[in-house]
């Protein structure tokens, strides 16, 4: 309920900011979204009894403002959700509030921020620094922000970066009423540590990163909580335990950009806990221009992860994708391909379309269909889960 | 006698000098003008400008888009320029910030950073024909205003509005062009005012027409105006520069791609 008027509050605050823009003569930008969802789950009812609907409201704000000739810098970034049936997936997240202070060739920043990591279109596995949350979407694409000071130096042969993260934010799993959820809940009461400083462990980063040529390239190293924790079963609660152990991760993101041809290679090896695994991650992206001499592209996106871990979900998978975008007014676009388990039998299968139907209005239509699953992989719980999503977006 | 023969040869090469100078070919002449045509619109330095954008169908339904950007004149000769634009509507795009750093016989450097997705990416730039944002405006139209990427000829001299222009005709020679050719009409200053491009097929595919030229400094010519006529799906562009400003002293180090998120939200 709480959420609820935190949600209205900052709907009416963006209003106003919007409104107070074109009042003053402040320099300032204000502007977000509003979207209603509405989904529905068309193959089953669920392995756990969940409902075959739900409806969902959706809020991005952002506000930024320069100071002192742009020397300056304040951003805010505000996301939420209200969810009919799942009270995990209602949510709001600062996912930037931050200040920025800018030197000639350095940059002080304080505050909540979002930072990507890497190149890939499906498997992200280098990007650490932002917890995910997966009631939001169980891919984990959607993140938290993070807290941090960060340096970042700008030399003439790369950049450089510096991150100090306090206030570890935990995972967020869907709760026993969303859809898709884990087999078990995911216990909030038990989550242990392998620090002692548990939460309040001050994580950091270094980066390095370049564009040489063609060639983007990013070396980078992680010390902290892992943002993913194990999950145990626990036998007496039938819940999941979750465990975040120390992960110290260094990895190396590259993208080759050669015509219309893309090049990408994510790769890590990381200490988590007391065992080191090694990762891989990469494809490519061809893209034919003027599709049979239309304004038409389309995009071949061929992409696949590799994980020593055996019990790791993603270990061995593999993606093909055709993205399709028409170039016109309306900024029409289809996504579609499909996710296999290379190990296992199994695969899913996904399209996402989007279209502007008015300057101030965007629909977006995604469908996920899981096609034969494993009893003995994880995403087994969501096998009944395949669904079609509809979202229109209203811009301020 | 020897003395005499070299005299000679001397004064018939003297002689024949000027003739030589005239004697231009149509390829050298339409090169001469190109070439002097695009120096027209150099020594800028740095720019920035707001730009609006009006989309107009057959039915004459009108949309608008703005954008803001800069630009950075690459000193050196053999290099292009680089570029950074700011999109600010339609709404849903706002926040988005594109990265050029063009080149003259290569492909063109581009980074692209979209608020949906929260991250800077690097993108293909063979995309030469596509539309920009919807438009009749392609890539290769704002990052092809070097008259080195043609092959040029001049093909004589055209009355239009009561105004002689030379007329020029252009071959692209780098790959994925949407055009098999172009036919500029330059007028005495140098200034380009009207271009048909031809598509592959070698019909007519649009006219631009380019209006509002202003003296910057005293030397650079700039057309804040440019109108576009799709001539085989009747839309048209027109693509307007607002306040634009030269030399206004850019730091070079907004033009690099960790710099996209300095603007970005």
């Amino acid at each position: 309920m709480l959420k609820k008027y935190i949600i209205s509050f900052l709907f009416v605050f963006l209003q106003y900011l919007v409104a107070l823009q074109n009042a003053a003569a402040i320099d300032y930008k204000a502007y977000g979204f509003i979207q209603p969802e509405i989904t529905t789950f068309f193959n089953g009812d669920g392995r756990h009894d969940q409902s075959n609907s739900n409806q969902s409201i959706f809020v991005k704000g952002t506000f930024i403002t320069y100071l002192n000739n742009g020397d300056q810098k304040i951003t805010i970034n505000t996301t939420g959700r209200i969810d009919e049936k799942d009270s995990e997936r209602s949510y709001i997240d600062f996912q930037k509030f931050k200040y920025e202070q800018y030197f000639d060739d350095i940059t002080l920043k304080i505050g909540n921020e979002l930072i990507f990591w890497g190149v890939n279109e499906s498997f992200n596995i280098v990007d650490i620094i932002n917890q995910s949350n997966l009631a939001e979407d169980i891919s984990g694409t959607k993140k938290f922000g993070q807290p941090m000071i960060s340096l970042n130096y700008n030399h003439s042969y790369g950049n450089f970066d510096l991150f100090i993260m306090p206030f570890f934010k935990e995972r967020i799993f869907p709760g026993r009423n969303g859809r898709p959820r884990l087999a078990l809940e995911v216990d909030k009461s038990t989550v242990a540590y392998e620090s002692s400083s548990k939460k309040n462990k001050i994580d950091a980063a270094v980066r390095y990163s370049t564009v040489y040529d063609d060639y983007d390239i990013g070396i980078a190293h992680f010390y902290g909580n892992n943002r993913s924790p194990e999950l145990n079963v626990n036998p007496l609660s039938q819940k999941l335990d979750a465990y975040y152990p120390i992960l110290s991760q260094t990895s190396l993101d590259i993208q080759s950009t050669k015509g219309a041809w893309l090049y990408k290679l994510e790769t890590l090896t990381a200490k988590n806990g007391e065992e080191r695994h090694f990762g891989i991650a990469g494809g490519t992206e061809y893209t034919i221009y003027g599709l049979r001499e239309t304004t038409s592209d389309l995009g071949i996106i061929v992409e696949y992860t590799f994980d020593d871990r055996n019990d790791f979900a993603f270990n061995n998978e593999g993606v093909l994708a055709l993205r399709w975008t028409k170039n016109d007014i309306k900024s029409t676009s289809l996504i579609a391909g499909l996710v296999a388990d290379m190990s296992g039998s199994s695969n899913r299968f996904f399209a996402e379309f989007e279209q502007r139907i008015r300057d101030d209005l965007k629909v977006f239509i995604d469908m996920s269909i899981n096609g034969e699953i494993d009893a003995d992989d994880f995403t087994y719980a969501f096998e009944e889960d395949s669904q079609l999503t509809l979202k229109i977006a209203k811009y301020f | 006698m020897k003395k005499m023969k070299f005299a000679k040869i001397i004064f018939i090469i003297f002689a024949l000098f000027p003739f030589y100078l005239s004697a231009e070919t149509a390829e050298e002449q339409g090169l001469r003008i190109a070439k002097a045509s695009y120096e027209n619109g150099r020594g800028f330095t740095d720019m920035v400008s707001d730009q609006l954008m009006i989309l107009i169908d057959p039915k004459g339904n009108e949309v608008t888009r703005e954008v803001s950007g800069k630009t950075l004149e690459n000193l050196d000769p053999n290099d292009g320029d680089k570029s950074l634009t700011y999109f600010k509507t339609p709404k849903d795009v706002e926040g988005t910030v594109m990265l050029s750093h063009t080149h003259i016989s290569d492909d063109d450097d581009q980074w692209l950073y979209l608020p949906a997705l929260g991250r800077v990416k690097r993108i293909s730039s063979s995309n030469k024909s596509g539309a920009f944002m919807g438009s009749e405006v392609a890539f290769e139209d704002f990052s092809g205003t070097d008259y080195r990427k043609y092959e040029w000829k001049f093909l004589g001299e055209e009355m239009e509005n009561n105004e002689t222009f030379y007329k020029l005709e252009s071959y692209p020679n780098y790959e994925n062009s949407g055009y098999s050719k172009r036919i500029s009409l330059i007028d005495n200053l140098n200034r380009t005012y009207k271009v048909d491009f031809y598509d592959r097929k070698g019909e007519l595919l649009k006219t631009l027409y380019l209006e509002d030229y202003v003296l910057y400094k005293d030397k650079i010519w700039m057309a804040n105006t440019m109108k576009v006529e799709n001539i085989q799906n009747k839309n048209i562009t027109i693509f307007k520069w607002l306040n634009r400003e030269l030399d206004v002293g850019i730091n070079k180090k907004d033009f690099e791609k960790s710099s996209i998120l300095r603007l970005a939200d």
